[in-house]
């Protein structure tokens, strides 16, 4: 160990920590360590008084490193290197040891959780012993950006990011950008039409010059890191050069095949060269290659034939792109869980048990039915309707744990439309809770229980199935504690938000977290909800977690918001902690280049170079080399076993 | 079945018997599957090709165009009741 001046500041973080630890006993201890020549504590470190207190020891003392036992370096590390280098130290001797998380949260033994503060901290200041003094690197910045997911989310963020002068890739797996939103009738609370103030959005974003749109497409690999990242983005073929396409509908009228829309969730049908609907973007039809006979002029080949202006190339193929761009928004929405995991309630089975998104298209005026509310089965009007809440939500034992937050206000305005419609009908809505959270939430509920009247009954749905030509449902109202049976025209099912069907490959793709139910992980809940844990990837809308359309809009523009500040800066600075080859010790083995997950070790004349730009410091390559030839700064060899020696001491 | 009533177009595939000899490519390259070898034999000894899911037709005419023996055609079903498959 080399002769340093050490200060120690430990933190009661409140209770936090002063519940579980001897805070005081922690700083004494700390004040016989050899090097250390100041020892404190304070009930808030990385409150103004607190960085003051560091701020002035390190004056007064004259301490060449800083060693904070505080929470976790992810919360404060950067509070505390910020503060050290306003002391004129260099930030990178500044140490955190961690005793909150690492500690006082995890046992509940005080005599215990104070000795292993103890070994904590000091093994921090070993570390502090052998620090050196590094500056950052700096990083030039691509000043474009990927969004990945055309929906509401992805829209707005791409208009925020591109109305400040930044460039954007809209990158959508469908052929047309939209989403599910374009897919609701109406907007709770004040019913506004989707269709209506999306669109607009739609338009700006197919004329924005800043925007290029990739619909069709998919990012395939993403490499690099923040400011820098390398994406490849492959486009499959729509077989319609959407410059050409007139959308005149001539192909479809001839095309012999029909299949499910998916716009309309199968409540109609489409051919296999279609446009989702007419107010597309891009304005142009697609060649669905898995429907259409064999793409082949020989085979079929009746939309070629039709098509006047020569739009339709069966030779058309897939395109990959490789683009440059600083910063990544993850935008990739939800999906419906899906009614066949729902057994008891017909699995999806049952003619006249719908999805609320079915529901939203028999509502909406471009919808399967031009806005009639009709059963599926006799197209009829349904007289008596069942809406089911918590449909797959808040069943820990067989379905989602979670509360999928909008399927009450949504439920709500379904009742309602459906009594708009059919003023004459019946409206039966089941609940277990309903949770109206929100600005004109809890009004829109009472207004159409009150005014709409519509039927709420309090219990769970326990079974439904087919009888006599209607849909018998067997629940409970545990307000009056009675069974209740209803011979329902038609089901609505509030089934759960889970993230869509590629969130788990998408994540894989950019190497960022996901939660326990599989959205996309935020940095942290409260202080960084737009930020993934890899910095330069931001989140919105609901691959982050069910929410609504205004919180959906806020989080992108939030997410937006964070880029634009991100790629204002003229350069990035990239963490110093990187890799470094000792040239003497390295044989060329390429050991470490293979153990290298961000690419950043190449072999040069027959010694491993490490790209310090690329490298992150995650210590691969050094737990690899077995002639400790690559070591990351201020974590060496030496630093960690002196850190185990501290630590079993 | 759906609200737009949209309906595949249907095709009537008609197999002359006699000038068929059975090399099996209308089979092999149906995109849907319509056709198969038939078990009974012509007046050549082949197998000519039969409907084995003529519902399924979608009058894209490739085993016309790729029958060597110019042995089968397709037309156009509208409905009406007339040759046989």
């Amino acid at each position: 160990m080399t002769k340093k001046r050490t200060g120690v500041f430990v933190c009661h973080c409140g209770n936090n920590i002063a519940a579980t630890v001897d805070v005081k006993k922690v700083a004494e201890a700390m004040s016989n360590e050899e090097n250390v020549v100041a020892s404190e504590d304070y009930v808030y470190m990385c409150s103004d008084p607190g960085q003051n207190a560091v701020l002035q020891s390190i004056k007064d003392n004259k301490l060449d490193s800083v060693v904070i036992s505080c929470c976790s370096p992810n919360l404060h590390e950067k509070t505390f290197r910020d503060n050290a280098k306003r002391a004129g130290l260099n930030s990178f001797t500044c140490e955190i040891a961690n005793i909150r998380e690492q500690c006082a949260w995890v046992h509940k033994d005080k005599a215990v959780a104070t000795e292993k503060a103890i070994k904590i901290s000091r093994s921090a200041v070993r570390r502090a012993g052998r620090d050196q003094a590094l500056e950052p690197i700096a990083v030039p910045v691509t000043r474009k950006v990927l969004v990945i997911g055309g929906g509401i989310a992805g829209i707005q963020a791409a208009l925020d990011i591109a109305n400040a002068g930044l460039k954007v890739i809209l990158v959508e797996k469908l052929a047309t950008i939209g989403g599910h939103m374009l897919q609701l009738s109406e907007t709770f609370p004040t019913l506004d039409c989707s269709q209506c103030i999306l669109s607009p959005k739609m338009v700006d974003v197919s004329r924005h010059e800043n925007i290029e749109l990739m619909t069709y497409s998919e990012v395939q690999e993403v490499n690099g890191s923040v400011g820098n990242f390398q994406v490849k983005i492959k486009q499959k073929p729509s077989y319609v050069d959407p410059e050409l396409c007139k959308i005149c509908d001539d192909c479809a009228a001839v095309c012999p095949v029909v299949v499910p829309n998916e716009h309309d969730l199968g409540l109609t049908a489409r051919r296999a060269i279609h446009i989702p609907f007419a107010q597309a973007i891009p304005a142009s039809y697609t060649l669905d290659e898995n429907a259409c006979l064999g793409l082949n002029p020989v085979r079929c080949g009746k939309c070629k034939d039709a098509c006047d202006v020569g739009a339709i190339n069966y030779d058309m193929l897939p395109k990959t792109v490789t683009e440059e761009v600083g910063a990544i928004v993850v935008a990739t929405g939800y999906d419906l869980y899906a009614q066949e995991h729902m057994n008891e309630l017909g699995g999806g089975q049952i003619d006249d048990v719908l999805d609320g998104l079915q529901f939203e298209r028999l509502c909406s005026a471009s919808g399967a039915t031009k806005g009639h509310v009709l059963r599926p089965s006799d197209r009829t009007v349904p007289k008596d309707v069942v809406f089911i809440q918590c449909v797959g939500s808040r069943d820990p034992a067989n379905h989602c744990a979670y509360c999928s937050k909008i399927c009450c206000m949504y439920t709500a305005k379904h009742a309602s439309l459906y009594k708009h419609h059919v003023p004459d009908g019946r409206a039966y809505v089941f609940y277990i809770d309903i949770r109206s959270g929100g600005k004109g939430y809890e009004e829109f509920v009472q207004r159409i229980m009150e005014e709409d009247e519509a039927i709420y009954l309090r219990g769970r749905v326990s079974k439904l199935y087919r009888k006599d030509g209607k849909v018998r449902v067997l629940g409970t109202d545990t307000l009056t504690g009675q069974n209740v049976e209803i011979d329902a025209d038609m089901v609505v099912l509030a089934l759960a938000m889970e993230p869509s069907k590629g969130t788990a490959d998408i994540a894989k793709t950019l190497k960022i977290g996901r939660d326990k139910d599989g959205f996309l992980a935020e940095a942290h809940p409260k202080l960084k909800p737009v930020e993934s844990v890899t910095a330069g990837i931001f989140l919105a809308g609901c691959a982050q977690g069910p929410k609504d359309i205004p919180e959906t809009v806020s989080q992108a523009s939030a997410a937006a918001a964070k880029v634009i500040g991100l790629l204002s800066q003229p350069t990035l600075s990239h963490a110093p902690t990187v890799a470094k080859v000792r040239n003497s010790h390295c044989t060329g083995c390429e050991m470490c280049v293979t153990a290298c997950p961000y690419n950043a070790i190449s072999l040069e004349n027959g010694k491993a170079l490490v790209n310090e730009v690329l490298c992150e410091g995650c210590g691969s390559c050094s737990a690899t080399c077995v002639r400790s030839a690559i070591e990351v700064k201020n974590t060496t060899g030496l630093q960690i076993q002196e850190m185990i020696e501290a630590c079993l001491a | 079945m759906y609200f737009n009533d949209l309906k595949p177009l249907h095709g009537r595939v008609f197999v002359n018997e006699t000038w068929c000899k059975g090399c099996g490519f209308c089979v092999q390259f149906c995109p849907t599957n319509v056709l198969d070898t038939s078990p009974e034999f012509n007046a050549k000894g082949y197998h000519p090709p039969i409907a084995k899911n003529p519902e399924n037709c979608r009058d894209c005419n490739y085993c016309q165009l790729i029958c060597p023996e110019f042995a089968i055609y397709v037309e156009r079903d509208d409905g009406n009741e007339k040759g046989k498959v």
